[in-house]
């Protein structure tokens, strides 16, 4: 059984080629390389909060602040802390606001749509819109 | 009325392409019906057969049965002339290209391995393209280069060692 197995293996065993294995090297260096390039997050600067159509102000994220927006269902509560935002409260029943938790990355964005509130991380050069998109 | 015969002179060259493509036309039909986690990520096995052919015969056979696995499957599959044709096109296209260049690499160091890792990058490389440019024409399919080259990456290795089992099988190299 043992040795059936080993003879197996031995069939299989292929040559080494010079030639591949640098192929299969530069294209591991490009994987890697395409990873870093297109896959950065960048971190944000500042939380632009939205409410009720309207932008109600941009704020840095390296602040401890609370916002409190009053809106239809009641009271949102927007939370900064560490250069990250959160919805720390929401009035709504779903609080998938909350759920989400911590966003810090640009592009991110938190969308209360029963009280029209919404929050995106900005950056120095605005990340793709994939939800317009 | 008499029955007249139409008899098309067939060469031995004919026969060959016509068995290498049915196989690659199998091959892709049946790559068609396994699930993909990703549009577009799939294993190319029918490329084994383009690679196969262009070692034991020649570049004009593997050009052969590569264009018409590529018009035989669309068809089988009602997708000619429909994007998915397109990219399929496009991509054996520039994987022939590659392997017309780089099939002259001395073969002491460069197997079919190496072979065909070149040319699933090469068929990843034309599919981005076209997409970036009439199906997308957004940047963010970037994102998509690094799973994309992982794939061809990983599938090319699989199919060229496949390939490369063949032909030591029918000691061809």
């Amino acid at each position: 059984m043992s040795t059936l197995r080993k003879k197996i293996v031995l069939k299989l065993r292929t040559k080494f080629f010079v030639g591949d294995s640098l192929i299969i090297l530069i294209s591991l260096i490009f994987i890697v390389f395409a990873f870093k390039a297109f896959w950065h997050f960048e971190t944000g600067s500042v939380v632009q909060v939205n409410f009720q159509g309207n932008t109600y102000g941009n704020f840095s994220l390296f602040q401890d602040k609370k916002i409190s927006l009053i809106g239809k269902e009641g009271e949102s509560i927007i939370e900064i802390k560490e250069g990250r935002a959160r919805f720390k409260s929401a009035p709504c029943k779903n609080q998938y606001c909350v759920q989400q938790g911590w966003i810090h990355f640009t592009g991110q964005m938190l969308i209360c749509i029963p009280n029209e509130v919404s929050i995106e991380i900005l950056g120095k050069s605005k990340a793709y819109d994939s939800l317009n998109y | 009325m008499t029955r007249s015969t139409i008899k098309i002179k067939t060469t031995l060259l004919d026969h060959q392409i016509a068995q290498l493509s049915a196989i690659a036309i199998g091959l892709s039909l049946m790559e068609s019906v396994l699930p993909s986690p990703m549009p577009g990520v799939k294993p190319g096995i029918a490329n084994i057969i383009t690679l196969y052919a262009i070692y034991q015969f020649n570049f004009k056979t593997a050009m052969w049965v590569s264009v018409l696995r590529v018009f035989a499957t669309s068809l089988i599959l009602g997708q000619f002339l429909s994007p998915a044709f397109m990219l399929s096109l496009i991509g054996s296209m520039l994987s022939l290209l590659t392997l017309y260049f780089v099939i002259k690499l001395p073969s002491k160091f460069f197997s079919p391995i190496g072979l065909s890792v070149l040319s699933s990058f090469a068929h990843i490389t034309g599919q981005l393209i076209l997409v970036r440019i009439w199906l997308i024409p957004h940047a963010s399919i970037y994102y998509l280069i690094p799973i994309y080259s992982l794939a061809a990456l990983l599938f090319g290795f699989i199919n060229g060692w496949i390939t490369y089992r063949l032909l030591k099988h029918h000691n061809s190299i």
